[in-house]
């Protein structure tokens, strides 16, 4: 694999609550349009991992984070934990959809997909209404609210609303999207719309996702790794993941004997 | 089974007895609220009219007259709080939930609730201390200040809690999208609780426009109409507190009229926060 095909890499990437270490010196490498699946049973540190790399982890009071986060940009490989390194910058190349729909309260439809740019300071109309219509059809929402975007994002169902905060992290134009459990708070029909896109997106964004469900991991991922009490107990590619794992917990682990 | 069924019978009169007397204690405690209501419109309403509500009131002795004064003298005592106090009560309740919580936040939140239970005279006492002496007089600077002051704690605890609802993770995802904190907050965040911050400062207003104490010796009174910020201004709380007190019955028609128009103001204020809530559930 040359440099130029890998979209994002950690190197000894560890994260701390107070003394508890939770993400323990993870290094990873996620290509340009992978669809990456994380797994691991509740409390193994998988969603503290992405929420480093958009530098959303240390955010929290009395959270930590230490080693090295590379992203390829335009203009060559930049380290996100680089002293003086803007965290505001990075997460406009890096978006975040999160466990539970959370459209901006208050907000319409219209208003919570162009939050990101109208508050960099995008303000023609045309603009707008343009990244507006092609994000909701990237998140395959566009045919069931077009009619109504002035109605406040929250007015829509939980699927719904869930594509539109999809939408929302689209209209930025992210190229690494980490998504956060996505569709645990959704139906399964909500939840295969969702998988649908997600298998879409990949011509556009990196993507990953951390789930738990293993089944949704196999269905939309390319490359699963799996992570146990901190760790990186193992990655590649997702069916040989899932068909041949190397390691006895994996192994554990994806035929249900614990998690 | 004659047991058993003895035993429901008997639950059943305690059941009952229990709900008429839960009844009859909550209907004691509504029945002032009744009376008042009642006996302000028995005796108010007569006086109402259109003079009551545009002329000045008039020597003792004299037949007629209004209170303009006092209710526009309310009016612009509320707006001198309001302009003061709805600002600093704001950055107060957003700096309760926002900053990161530690000494400072909490000898602020301790501070805004000592302020709540500050009794009211006292504030006046304050405003009379700070504003009264140095400026040589009663003011409805003074007064508006005194009220701000009132206002403050209110507004300030209803905004921290209406931001604290919003959870962390609607926060998270307006920094997400690449934008910096503040603007997270005062474009994506605040704009979204709208309603409740102002159902807030809707009760602090009706709250502030019944105070009397803090205007005594602050605002003072007045029965010239309004004469400029610097000098004394009537207030309906001060003016109906003063005509009750007298001894001509023209008066004391004024105050009872008054006395109805106050509580109606204020009642109508809740009415319009009680809405507002609705409306955001």
């Amino acid at each position: 694999m040359t440099d130029s095909e890998i979209s994002l890499r950690t190197e000894g990437l560890s994260a701390w609550f107070g003394d508890h270490h939770v993400v323990k010196s993870i290094s990873l490498s996620v290509s340009r349009n992978d669809v990456y699946a994380l797994i691991g049973p509740s409390g193994c540190g998988k969603s503290t991992f992405i929420r480093c790399l958009n530098r959303l982890h240390e955010e929290i009071d009395g959270a930590r984070v230490q080693g090295d986060v590379w992203i390829s940009g335009d203009s060559g490989s930049e380290n996100i934990y680089a002293p003086g390194s803007d965290p505001v910058a990075i997460r406009r190349q890096v978006g975040m959809v999160f466990q539970k729909p959370n459209p901006f309260p208050g907000l319409s439809i219209f208003d919570n997909v162009v939050a990101g740019l109208r508050l960099a300071g995008v303000k023609r109309r045309s603009v707008l209404e343009e990244v507006v219509e092609t994000s909701l059809k990237h998140a395959a929402l566009w045919t069931e609210v077009k009619d109504k975007l002035k109605k406040p994002g929250t007015s829509l169902s939980g699927g719904q609303q869930q594509r539109l905060c999809i939408a929302r992290a689209l209209a930025v134009r992210p190229k690494i999207l980490l998504m956060d459990e996505p569709t645990s708070a959704l139906d399964p029909i909500s939840t295969a719309r969702i998988e649908e896109l997600v298998m879409r997106l990949r011509s556009e964004v990196t993507v990953l996702i951390v789930t738990h469900n293993m089944q949704q991991a196999a269905r939309i991922s390319n490359q699963t790794a799996f992570f146990l009490m901190g760790e990186l107990v193992e990655s590649g590619p997702t069916s040989r993941i899932f068909t041949k794992p190397k390691d006895t917990r994996t192994e554990q682990y994806i035929t249900g004997r614990f998690g | 089974m004659k047991e058993l069924s003895l035993r429901d019978g008997r639950r059943k009169v305690l059941n009952w007895s229990a709900i008429t007397v839960l009844c009859v204690l909550s209907f004691l405690a509504i029945t002032p609220l009744f009376f008042i209501f009642s006996y302000l419109a028995v005796r108010g309403a007569g006086g109402l009219s259109l003079a009551f509500f545009t002329e000045l009131p008039k020597p003792v002795g004299e037949i007629g007259g209004g209170m303009a004064n006092a209710i526009g003298g309310s009016l612009i005592l509320l707006s001198i709080a309001s302009s003061f106090g709805i600002p600093i009560g704001l950055a107060c309740g957003v700096a309760l939930s926002e900053l990161k919580v530690g000494v400072t936040v909490r000898a602020l939140r301790l501070s805004v609730d000592l302020l709540t239970s500050v009794p009211s005279i006292v504030i006046g006492l304050f405003a009379y201390a700070v504003v009264v002496v140095p400026m040589r007089g009663y003011s409805a600077w003074a007064g508006g200040f005194a009220l701000s002051i009132v206002m403050i704690p209110i507004v300030a605890r209803s905004t921290e809690e209406i931001l604290r609802l919003v959870p962390s993770h609607v926060y998270e995802a307006g920094l997400a999208l690449g934008l910096p904190r503040w603007k997270v907050l005062l474009r994506l965040i605040i704009p979204g609780v709208r309603a409740g911050v102002t159902t807030g400062i809707l009760l602090a207003s009706a709250r502030v426009s019944g105070e009397t104490a803090p205007l005594l010796f602050t605002a003072f009174s007045n029965s010239f109409g309004f004469r400029g910020l610097n000098q004394p201004i009537a207030s309906l709380p001060v003016q109906i507190f003063t005509y009750a007190t007298s001894h001509d019955d023209t008066w004391r028609q004024l105050a009872w009229t008054g006395a109805l128009v106050l509580v109606f103001v204020v009642f109508l204020l809740n009415l319009v926060t009680r809405f507002l809530i609705r409306r955001r559930e």
